[in-house]
């Protein structure tokens, strides 16, 4: 392979793309993570089956939420390591579509699932709340490593759990930083799930997964 | 004889890895060479107690690893340096040649003395409390070759050992190796020749699961003696007339 | 690399076995000092604070609602990063690819499990701990009553080992990249679920070291003061949390390669022992009643001894009619006293007025569902001398803040009181009865424009004085409920 040709697309045909992307996928155990979030999707369509009181009916879609976010950044970690961070200029666009289709379908699983049944917050509730775990998730993977992207989103669960519980039984904890204990539609909290979101899609895209060795993320 | 293998065979799925080996091996060093592929770690695998054999027998220093008491005996006095040589990043250098004297279930009060001797052995006494995340993969090595050496094992089975050592160090090895064969039985997986003509008193030649060659260095190297096999010295001459004349 | 050892090593190694404990020890320490859960232990720490430590210390001191929240809250924080960290540390081999050379070494599989699961659950302990002490001290510093609630601590405490060997047997079984999130979020909420599931005292849920009295009572400020904290649900926990922690311990030495035979029948004799241990705990707690005194009372555990009040002696304010409270409660005294003086000054020195009102225990009852009815225990009135009894707002298995107490006690203990000296025992009161009422609360609860609005405006312009002077004379008739609103002054 000539050093022109590393930094080409593969073979200059959709299907070469498409066989790259299955493999990247592939590597990352997509599958996988796609049956976890199915998995997810159904466990919140069983529990959406009893009735839930004020603020549990809010915290329990939260739950499967971070499940499915933890699970998406868990998808981030390179079995490859410096081997695929020195190949041509692929690897960023993949990554970041890998994130966008498993939040996307992550999303679209869980609304899903809430359809017809009482899913407190709505569809704009779950998507603002996914959006803004994954980003969590991306960035922790970037600055951990994949092996601990679960840290950062299952302590913010337990912050965002509890604010919930503090709108009922005060003093209430109200700041937009904890997006999932404002109201669907606030404009403060939507933003800031979104900034959430995008800096860790962007940080996903550009670093990856700081990998298990002591390299530092940054180097492509 | 600390090792003795009958008809030993290992599948895996519909691949036959082991086909048959027959083996017997008292102390010394022994080399086991052969093409990618041919069978030598799975062999060393099952040598290693780690994975059973499809079918044969094995008796590892006088006992039979198929019962767990014996094979708990034989690991006691087992050393293993596995191809893909895993390591826990956080670990400093003597705290992993130390976890491992302490799996091989080494008296307490000698595991601290065991394990700085070991270390010193590899030459990381300068690195003992490194982490083993800031090490280069030769250091590596020697550090998987640390832990297998701490309880002065009486089979030593080592897979690819010199991967990645510097020349010096390979010299270094191969007088540890020597050194080491006086009295355990050393076996050496390696793809390097002379590795094997410098530290080994016996060698066998695998291919295809199955052992086609078991001798000395120079009688490998006399296989080779008027013949038109490939390679730069006569050990690989008699490796690759070997390999010919079982192929054709 | 040298031919010649440095020093003289043991040509063979010795049984281990004569030492078995110190290489135990060795392992262990070996573990420790390179166990994640110590990494977690400042975002443990600071989760503590924010969702444990600070709501607790919004509470006035009471051990019983720090002890009952901290249990609840703690538990939270603690279960989803200890299985997190737990399934972490036991995929750990396959992770790093160590599973061969592992597999090679003598010790069983099941040993090396446990010192990796010991370490992790030992570096929880600390931090659980350590956290509790913190809030235990500061409690202990703003001079609560008594002394503190152990068995809230040692649910908590106890729960760690479980929820350690829950995310380790997952982690090992299934190591897995997706393990550690799924199996963390899941523990979080199957703990939550578990209080989901609870209704009424009777169920088998309430086993869940999340629940520390009468699911839906919460942190309750009036159980644990007048008697002794009930031990028989934390007994019952520990039952539980002790079985599921040794089945699953157990689990991990059942697979083939975890270690002899010998061994893993020990694994299967533990797992079976701990399953019946859990199970015996789970239906233990679904024989709970609620017991009158306000916790949950297991018949086959229950204690008499825990029935007995335990002594204290009341601390009381210099108001007229002097308010005796128990001393857990003395923080609230100057907020009771400032609400309820004004009524007292009215009422002291009347006939068969109260020479003294005593804080009471109170008595629950279980109701359907998850309902809770409490009320006083014993009658409202005592002889010789005449004392009223009465419960605080906080009593109602609610803590409530300085504010809303003082509103709570003027627009319901102080009416209470006002009635019981006014109103006798009748249940509807007269017009004059409310008038007088609404005069001396000065509320306008009566509908504007109404002759008893007027009468109470009339009754609330006289001066304090006279006002008492002509409840001297009449109160015994108001009482009776003789006195028409035309002969209010």
């Amino acid at each position: 392979m000539t050093a022109a040709a590393a930094g080409k697309p593969p073979a200059g045909s959709a299907h070469a793309g498409l066989r790259l992307a299955w493999l990247h996928l592939t590597s990352r155990r997509v599958p996988a993570a796609l049956a976890a979030i199915a998995v997810c999707a159904v466990a919140l369509r069983i529990a959406l089956h009893w009735q839930w009181n004020a603020y549990g009916a809010l915290q329990l879609p939260l739950i499967f939420e971070a499940g499915c976010a933890a699970v998406i950044a868990a998808t981030t970690a390179s079995p490859f390591g410096e081997p695929e961070r020195a190949t041509g200029r692929w690897l960023p666009l993949l990554r970041l579509g890998t994130a966008l289709t498993l939040t996307a379908a992550a999303a679209g699983a869980l609304v899903a699932a809430g359809t017809g049944a009482h899913l407190a917050g709505g569809a704009l509730d779950v998507l603002r709340n996914l959006a803004g775990l994954v980003g969590i998730g991306l960035l922790c993977a970037a600055l951990l490593g994949g092996a601990l992207t679960w840290t950062a989103p299952t302590a913010y669960l337990m912050i965002a759990i509890y604010a919930l519980y503090t709108q009922w039984h005060g003093p209430a904890l109200t700041t937009p930083w904890i997006w999932p204990a404002r109201p669907p539609h606030d404009i403060g909290a939507a933003l800031c799930a979104g900034l959430v979101f995008i800096t860790g899609m962007a940080a996903n895209a550009l670093c990856g997964a700081r990998d298990a060795t002591n390299e530092r993320p940054g180097s492509r | 004889m600390n090792v003795a293998t009958t008809e030993l065979t290992r599948r895996f799925g519909r691949t036959m890895a082991v086909a048959g080996v027959t083996l017997d091996a008292g102390p010394g060093v022994y080399g086991l060479l052969g093409p990618n592929g041919a069978g030598k770690t799975s062999l060393l695998r099952m040598l290693a107690t780690v994975i059973p054999p499809s079918s044969g027998r094995i008796r590892l220093l006088g006992h039979d690893p198929d019962i767990y008491r014996q094979r708990r005996q034989i690991r006691r006095r087992l050393g293993y340096v596995p191809q893909n040589l895993g390591f826990y990043p956080g670990f400093t250098v003597v705290e992993f040649v130390e976890y491992f004297a302490l799996l091989k279930e080494m008296p307490s009060a000698e595991v601290h003395r065991a394990v700085a001797a070991a270390v010193e052995r590899v030459g990381l006494g300068d690195k003992a409390k490194a982490k083993l995340r800031t090490l280069s993969g030769g250091m590596l090595r020697r550090v998987g070759i640390a832990q297998a050496i701490v309880n002065e094992p009486e089979l030593l089975l080592l897979d690819e050992p010199t991967a990645g050592l510097d020349p010096a160090q390979r010299v270094a090895f191969r007088a540890l190796l020597r050194d080491l064969g006086q009295r355990a039985t050393v076996i050496v997986s390696t793809h390097l020749v002379e590795d094997v003509g410098a530290a080994c008193t016996q060698v066998a030649l695998m291919d295809r699961g199955k052992i086609v060659f078991h001798g000395t260095p120079d009688e490998l190297t006399a296989r080779g003696v008027g013949t038109t096999a490939a390679g730069d010295a006569p050990l690989e001459r008699g490796y690759s007339a070997v390999l010919a004349e079982t192929r054709s | 690399m040298t031919a010649t050892p440095v020093t003289q090593v043991p040509t063979r190694p010795a049984r281990a076995r004569r030492v078995p404990l110190a290489a135990a020890g060795r392992l262990l320490r070996l573990e420790l000092r390179r166990n994640v859960m110590l990494w977690m232990l400042p975002i443990v720490a600071a989760l503590f604070w924010l969702i444990t430590y600070r709501p607790a210390m919004a509470y006035p001191p009471l051990w019983n609602v720090r002890a009952m929240t901290m249990q609840t809250t703690a538990l939270a924080i603690f279960v989803p990063t200890v299985v997190g960290v737990a399934a972490w540390l036991a995929s750990r081999e396959a992770r790093h690819g160590m599973t061969d050379l592992l597999s090679g070494t003598s010790r069983p599989r099941w040993a090396r499990q446990l010192a990796t699961w010991a370490a992790t659950t030992c570096w929880a302990l600390v931090a659980y701990l350590g956290c509790v002490a913190v809030l235990y001290a500061v409690t202990a510093r703003q001079g609560a009553w008594g002394g503190p609630l152990w068995w809230p601590a040692a649910v908590g405490a106890a729960s760690l080992p479980a929820f350690s060997a829950l995310g380790f047997a997952a982690g090992a079984l299934r190591p897995s990249r997706f393990t550690t999130p799924l199996v963390a979020v899941a523990a979080f909420l199957a703990l939550e679920l578990t209080a989901q599931f609870i209704h009424g005292d009777h169920s088998p849920w309430q086993v869940s070291p999340l629940v520390a009295g009468p699911w839906e009572n919460g942190a309750d400020p009036g159980v644990a003061t007048f008697y002794p904290y009930l031990p028989d649900l934390p007994i019952v926990q520990l039952i539980f949390l002790t079985g599921l922690t040794t089945a699953l311990l157990g689990v991990l030495g059942l697979p083939a390669g975890s270690g002899g035979r010998r061994l893993r029948r020990s694994a299967a004799a533990l797992t079976t022992a701990g399953l019946l241990a859990a199970i015996t705990a789970t239906t233990l707690a679904g024989t709970g009643r609620l017991d009158p005194r306000g916790m949950i009372a297991i018949p086959a555990l229950h204690n008499p001894a825990d029935n007995r009040p335990v002594p204290y002696t009341p601390v009381c304010s210099d108001t007229p009619i002097p308010i005796c409270v128990h001393p857990a409660y003395s923080v609230h005294l100057p907020t009771v006293t400032a609400a309820l003086e004004p009524v007292l000054s009215e009422l002291a020195g009347l006939p068969d007025a109260p020479v003294r009102i005593n804080q009471t225990a109170a008595t629950y009852r279980q109701e359907s569902g998850n309902g809770v009815s409490i009320s006083r225990a014993g009658p409202a009135m005592s002889d010789t001398p005449p004392t009223l009894h009465i419960l605080l707002p906080i009593q109602l298995a609610r803590p409530v803040a300085t504010d809303v107490l003082t509103a709570e006690l003027w627009t319901n203990t102080a009416r209470d009181i006002l009635y019981n000296v006014i109103g006798g025992d009748r249940r509807e009161k007269t017009e004059a009865q409310q008038a007088v009422a609404e005069a001396i609360l000065k509320t306008s609860t009566l509908p504007p424009g109404t002759r008893t609005a007027a009468a109470a405006q009339r009754f609330a312009a006289l001066s304090p004085a006279a006002r008492h002077a002509w409840l001297t004379s009449h109160v015994a008739a108001l009482r009776a409920g003789q006195i028409t609103l035309a002969e209010l002054p």
